[in-house]
């Protein structure tokens, strides 16, 4: 076991401007590149019936140009700076993020200033970035072998709309969307009052307020985004379905429950469960799976985290003709094992050591970093979560895995997707 | 300065420039040839470890396709000292990993904790290098997974794509082999794997590399300790036959009826890591598809919007190398596609690249280069690669001058030379009933693969 292990906390400087734009600064100068990451409040959970897939379609346009950068100028400032740069949407929150040689920090806030204060919303680059979102749709989940899984079980475990539905959403909705109709979620969620600007790396922290304060300080500030509802209640709004693929290979399922939301005690402990059940060639699912009885050729399984209530996945393919029902009753088996007993003291020694090592990677890249911090500070108004959390996920206790896993996974409340190939075999 | 009146019109100019070094690391040399290469840095507590040998998938013996793999695949599923679950649960238990792969060129064992463990694991990386026992009851699950890995791997038009570009561009040159096949893995005996870890598994033709939070010494009594008693062996020398020259354009379509994509790769031959041209291929590399602001991308999907990506890419191995030009675009613009891709490659060949253009990707090229050193991971392979390829002891503090150095004029050369369009393979994996009228003004050569990499016409 290790000492007590020390983790340098991260410097953190926390402030928020006139407009309502929160600003957290991590001074960091081992390496001079400094990481920018904009948290815009707005994920597919904003999203109303009829209107989904906006928030993705909407990281799109933020790349096609604002009052001073044109049409896809964004890309090429940064590149051309040395930098790299993305933007991704989940159904929290919709990021954007580029990492620069140090000395381009005043380029990249004056990009992501521009195009917060001033996005060019014209016909021609809705319908341009519909038909990018809908080649996307096709790339990532309609031409992949089971692409379309997760989709489908996010509707089978969720009974909120604001929570079931795919972030890539629906093609019909896309094409129904007017440019006022995007002008106006702008207007709603893309306000300094609705974000985070997180800045990690080598910058002198007095220039970087100045800066900040001089490209953001003058963006109108806009009324908060309407409440959003997304409770749930406890059951699944579907426990079985199936679904033929026509690009799979082989059989598969996937299988679904529904939890407690983030950094809630039992969300650590679910985490923390599925680490046992799932992560790694020494973890319990592998060794009875893939080599005890070796019957499959993939397992895999993650939590989704949100803010809401949230899901823990646990999936297989199956080798050929091997019995699905019976690999998921060693699922089960495990599960209601760790559930009676709870995890053992090497599983346990294991978990400290693991979450340590994922923290100290953690700090590595200024990106990474960048990214953390934006999160706490976004969805819990607390960017010290960033030094503290390790020590949240330290404390759980066997006892508390054991409950959790008893409580929210031993149960029939959970959706279970049976992928069949539909194709010519 | 007063922020309502700051001119927010056009971007603003960089701060003071702040300089970046990578030290040369440490280097010796045990008795038995074993390379060891050490870079200290304390900034964060881990260690990484990266035990290369310069010999990799090409290098299987004729016949034993994946004999090289097989081998780093299995070298973690048994030792003298550890069954496989032991080794798991000694690894994991330290928070840690360690793995071994093979590529074409190299074979590297890996391994990286906190360094609080960097004893433990490199003791564990010793043990799965010099003492694995290739259990039978694991070899025989690695053959019948892998088995079904090869088959699971043939619903994805990206290796469909990938095995046919690999097969034309290379010919009879080992790298033309993307993937054993199932008889090759079935085919796999113990005691071949025994025999070829025991030839190829040999100090003086490996390197150790240490990147982290570890000191000179105590690392070199520990390498003294776990390897200093490792026989030499006898380097094997191999020689292949030359990728083919290409003489005309030729299509080949994988058909995997109802895809709803084609994939589309369009390569030739180019260049291997240490030519000479290496960093004017980079820059003209860079200006025609490496990014998202490179010509192709902002031709197929920002112009016209066909595809969510397209690319170009520079594979440079140890012996060859290729380019290629990628997308995956939807079945109706499959021919259109070819055409803007044809576009530009004859465009980079025919005209000059603007002073802008080359100033931009030089300036991309230079400037990423801190971000890939940010973190532990990204500084070993920096490192890695360098040592692996042979490149010059200089190397990474003179890659920035060496891309600053590169002129108009050299990307022109280095296009003509190495982007042939009227020579290059076409492979289009999708649905083929969909698109063969549209791709057919684009050659006349035109042969059809099933998904099964079997000839149909």
């Amino acid at each position: 076991m290790p000492a007590p292990f020390q983790l340098q906390p991260l410097e953190l400087i926390d402030h928020t401007l006139a407009n309502g734009l929160r600003v957290v600064l991590n001074p960091d100068p081992a390496v001079p590149v400094v990481s920018i990451a904009v948290y815009y409040n707005v994920g597919s959970r904003n999203e109303r019936e009829g209107r989904t897939g906006f928030a993705h379609l909407f990281e799109h346009m933020m790349f096609q140009g604002s009052a001073n950068v044109p049409k896809a100028g964004h890309f090429q400032f940064i590149m051309k700076a040395g930098g790299t740069m993305n933007g991704t949407t989940s159904s929290e929150r919709t990021n954007y993020y580029e990492t620069l040689p140090a000395d381009q920090l005043p380029l990249g806030l004056w990009l992501e200033s521009d195009r917060m204060r001033s996005l060019a919303v014209t016909q021609e680059n809705l319908d341009n970035q519909r038909d990018a979102v809908k080649e996307e749709k096709r790339l990532r989940y309609d031409n992949q072998p089971y692409g379309q899984i997760f989709d489908l079980i996010n509707e089978m475990i969720y009974k909120n709309f604001a929570n079931s539905h795919s972030t890539i959403g629906s093609m019909e909705h896309l094409d129904a969307a007017t440019v006022e109709d995007v002008q106006e979620f702008f207007r709603i969620y893309y306000a300094p009052n609705n974000a985070v600007l997180v800045l990690s790396g080598a910058f002198e922290v007095e220039q970087a307020k100045q800066l900040i304060e001089t490209y953001f300080g003058d963006i109108a500030s806009q009324p908060l985004p309407p409440e959003l509802d997304v409770t749930e209640p406890p059951e699944v709004a579907s426990t079985y379905r199936e679904w033929e693929d026509k690009l799979a290979p082989f059989p598969a399922f996937l299988i679904g429950w529904k939890i407690p939301q983030r950094r809630t005690p039992e969300f650590y402990a679910l985490y923390l469960a599925g680490k046992i059940l799932y992560d790694g060639e020494s973890s319990r699912l592998y060794q009875k799976l893939v080599k005890g009885e070796e019957s499959v050729i993939q397992l895999f399984g993650f939590t989704d985290e949100r803010r809401g209530p949230s899901s823990i996945f646990i999936g297989a393919i199956p080798k050929p003709e091997k019995d699905l029902s019976q690999i998921r009753e060693i699922i089960s088996e495990e599960i209601r094992d760790l559930a009676a007993h709870g995890p053992t003291s090497e599983e346990m020694e294991k978990l400290e050591n693991q979450l340590i090592n994922d923290a100290v990677r953690m700090r590595q890249s200024s990106m990474s970093r960048a990214q953390a911090v934006a999160e706490f500070t976004l969805y819990d108004g607390d960017p010290q979560l960033v030094n503290t959390e390790l020590q949240d996920l330290l404390a759980v206790t066997p006892e508390q895995i054991r409950h959790a896993v008893g409580t929210f996974i031993n149960t029939d409340n959970r959706a279970l997707l049976d992928v069949v190939p539909a194709g010519r075999g | 300065m007063d922020p309502s009146t700051a001119p927010k019109q056009t971007p603003p100019a960089p701060l003071a420039p702040t300089a970046f070094e990578i030290p040369r690391p440490f280097k010796t040399q045990l008795d038995n040839g074993l390379e060891v290469v050490l870079f200290e840095n304390s900034r964060l507590p881990l260690v990484s470890y990266r035990l290369a040998f310069y010999q990799g998938d090409i290098n299987d013996p004729r016949g034993k396709t994946g004999l090289t793999s097989a081998i780093a695949s299995m070298v973690t599923e048994g030792t003298e000292n550890y069954s496989s679950k032991q080794l798991a649960e000694k690894i994991e238990r330290l928070g840690a990993s360690l793995n071994a792969h093979s590529s074409d060129d190299f074979t590297i064992v890996a391994a990286s904790a906190l360094s609080l463990y960097r004893t433990e694991v490199l003791d564990l990386l010793a043990e799965v290098t010099l003492r694995p026992t290739f259990p039978e009851n694991e070899l025989d699950l690695y053959r019948r997974n892998t088995v079904e890995h090869l088959r699971f791997q043939r619903s994805q038009s990206s290796f469909l794509a990938g095995e046919q570009a690999a097969r034309l561009v290379y010919g009879e040159h080992p790298y033309a082999v993307a993937s054993p096949s199932p008889a090759d893995v079935e085919a796999l005996e113990r005691d071949t794997l025994r025999a070829f870890h025991a030839d190829a598994y040999i100090p003086n033709n490996a390197i150790l590399i240490a990147v982290g939070d570890i000191s000179r010494e105590e690392f070199l009594n520990e390498v003294e300790d776990q390897f200093g008693g490792w026989q030499k062996g006898n380097k094997a020398v191999s020689e292949f036959p030359a990728p083919p020259t290409r003489t005309k354009r030729t299509i080949t379509i994988v058909d995997r009826a109802g895809s709803a994509q084609s994939n589309i790769v369009l390569g030739n031959t180019a260049i291997d890591r240490t030519s000479p041209d290496y960093f004017p291929v980079l820059v003209m590399n860079q200006v025609l598809g490496a990014g998202a602001s490179s010509r192709v991308f902002m031709n197929l999907r920002e112009e016209k919007g066909y595809t969510y990506g397209a690319y170009t890419r520079l594979n440079t191995k140890r012996l060859a190398g290729d380019i290629e030009a990628t997308a995956e675009v939807r079945n109706e613009v499959t021919g259109d596609s070819l055409k803007e891709f044809f576009y530009e490659l004859e465009r980079i060949r025919t005209e000059d690249v603007r002073e802008d253009e080359i100033a931009d990707a030089k300036s991309f090229l230079t400037g990423v280069f801190p971000i890939r050193a940010e973190t532990q991971e990204g500084l070993t392979n920096l490192i890695v690669n360098q040592h692996l390829y042979g490149l010059p002891a200089d190397y990474l503090e003179t890659y920035r001058d060496n891309i600053d150095a590169v002129t108009i004029a050299d990307v022109r050369t280095a296009a003509e030379k190495y982007v042939r369009p009227d020579e290059m393979a076409i492979v289009i994996v999708g649905d083929e009933n969909a698109i063969i009228d549209q791709v057919k003004p684009f050659a006349t050569d035109i042969e059809t693969y099933d998904t099964d990499g079997k000839k149909k016409s």
